[in-house]
């Protein structure tokens, strides 16, 4: 069941700026969601799902505020837009520096942005991004200057976002299966379909040992941690994988010491 | 051997000690120990592995340099050996190396052909460095970080 963000990470035992710094999101933001002034934009449910070890469905999208809490807006100064006041609340629980005194860091990046300033230019990682999607989909961009009607230069930070969001759209349905990484990193069936010939074949195997000892027989079974190997005298023994450096075919073993030698 | 590996052997040894009681230990911050041992990429700086160097009783250098080979590392490279077809060495634990084409890999072992009909099966955890390493990915921010199940 679904939970208040504020919830899971204190039952996790982070602070809210060690979860801003791994899910790579800015401490003010995570504020304003544990508050409920916002909902979690999905874009940063799985990165906070990530951070806090549970799953995206575990994370509540709007959380309740923290039972006692004051409404966040109300630690901030006057009518600031939502996001500064929740980036400031902290400084306003510290003490005042005194009339005069230079701004501190936080309080400086608590300012006011004019509303009329224009959207700032796309960042290197848009642009960078931008180019990874266009080989993916094998376009070039004056293609997609064609279909924008103007250059791709000329995007805003904002413009390039929702291009990116579209690309990427089609990226999706182009593509026949979900692009992970480091296939297959994730199962474990390889070294099972290796074990289950060697039961079949019943041909012997040497197994070296962390410890420097070997050991050579039959595997007559194998479970996700172990081996089981009936040597030459009839006896069974049950290896660890984790103590195990590495086996092969007794006759494989034997043709690589060869080598080696 | 990646840091993450490494480490959870120490804590094996250490009679099973669990991560959070490592940390109230050591005063590493709350769950970057079990990042630095679950983690597959590198987690943790020289402060953090001196402050576990120090708990386990163990020279400095023997997990700092595990660090510069972690598990990820081990999967783009075999990832780029087996694209190029091109052989890699494994150094392992034991002292022996092993060199072939990568015929498989799992979440706990690699098939190494090493000659033509000749398969060793290498577990994950008993590499220690290998070669060649991989070329930095371009898109290394949104590769996926496969974490490790208890």
């Amino acid at each position: 069941m679904a939970d208040n963000l504020w919830a899971i990470r204190e039952q996790k035992r982070i602070s809210v700026a060690g979860l801003a710094n791994r899910a790579g999101l800015p401490i003010g933001l995570i504020m304003e969601y544990e508050s409920g002034q916002r909902s979690i934009d999905p874009r940063h449910l799985n990165r906070l799902a990530k951070a806090l070890y549970v799953e995206d469905s575990d994370i509540r999208l709007q959380s309740d505020p923290r039972p006692g809490a004051p409404p966040l807006e109300k630690q901030a100064r006057g009518n600031e837009p939502p996001r500064d006041s929740a980036v400031s609340a902290p400084a306003q629980t510290a003490p005042r520096p005194p009339s005069g005194s230079p701004p501190r860091g936080r309080e400086r990046g608590a300012r006011p942005r004019p509303d009329n300033r224009p959207p700032p230019p796309p960042r290197a990682s848009q642009v960078s991004h931008f180019n990874d999607v266009l080989v993916r989909l094998g376009k070039t961009e004056a293609e997609i200057e064609a279909v924008l009607g103007k250059p791709v230069a000329s995007l805003n930070r904002v413009e390039m976002s929702e291009l990116l969001k579209s690309l990427q759209d089609e990226v999706r349905k182009t593509s026949a299966e979900r692009h992970r990484a480091y296939l297959p990193e994730g199962v474990d069936s390889y070294e099972s379909r290796y074990l289950t010939s060697l039961v079949s074949s019943g041909q012997p195997v040497r197994f070296s040992l962390f410890d420097g000892s070997t050991v050579e027989g039959k595997v007559t079974g194998y479970g996700t941690y172990i081996i089981t190997v009936q040597q030459e005298d009839g006896t069974e023994r049950t290896l660890n994988k984790l103590a195990l450096v590495s086996y092969a075919r007794k006759a494989d073993a034997e043709a690589q010491a060869g080598d080696q030698k | 051997m990646s840091l993450g590996d490494y480490l959870r052997l120490l804590r094996a040894r250490k009679g099973g000690v669990t991560p959070l009681e490592i940390e109230a230990a050591t005063g590493l911050e709350p769950g970057l120990y079990r990042y630095m041992e679950q983690r597959y990429r590198a987690v943790g700086d020289d402060a953090s592995i001196q402050t576990l160097a120090d708990f386990y009783d163990t020279p400095f250098d023997d997990l700092r340099w595990r660090l510069d080979w972690p598990r990820k590392e081990l999967n783009r490279a075999l990832v780029a050996a087996a694209k190029a077809k091109t052989p890699i060495t494994l150094y392992l634990w034991d002292g022996r190396s092993l060199t072939g084409h990568v015929a498989w890999w799992d979440l706990g072992a690699i098939g190494l052909t090493t000659t033509p009909g000749q398969l060793q099966v290498v577990q994950r955890h008993a590499v220690e460095r290998w070669d060649p390493r991989a070329p930095e990915a371009p898109d290394e921010e949104e590769t996926e970080d496969v974490e490790a199940e208890d």
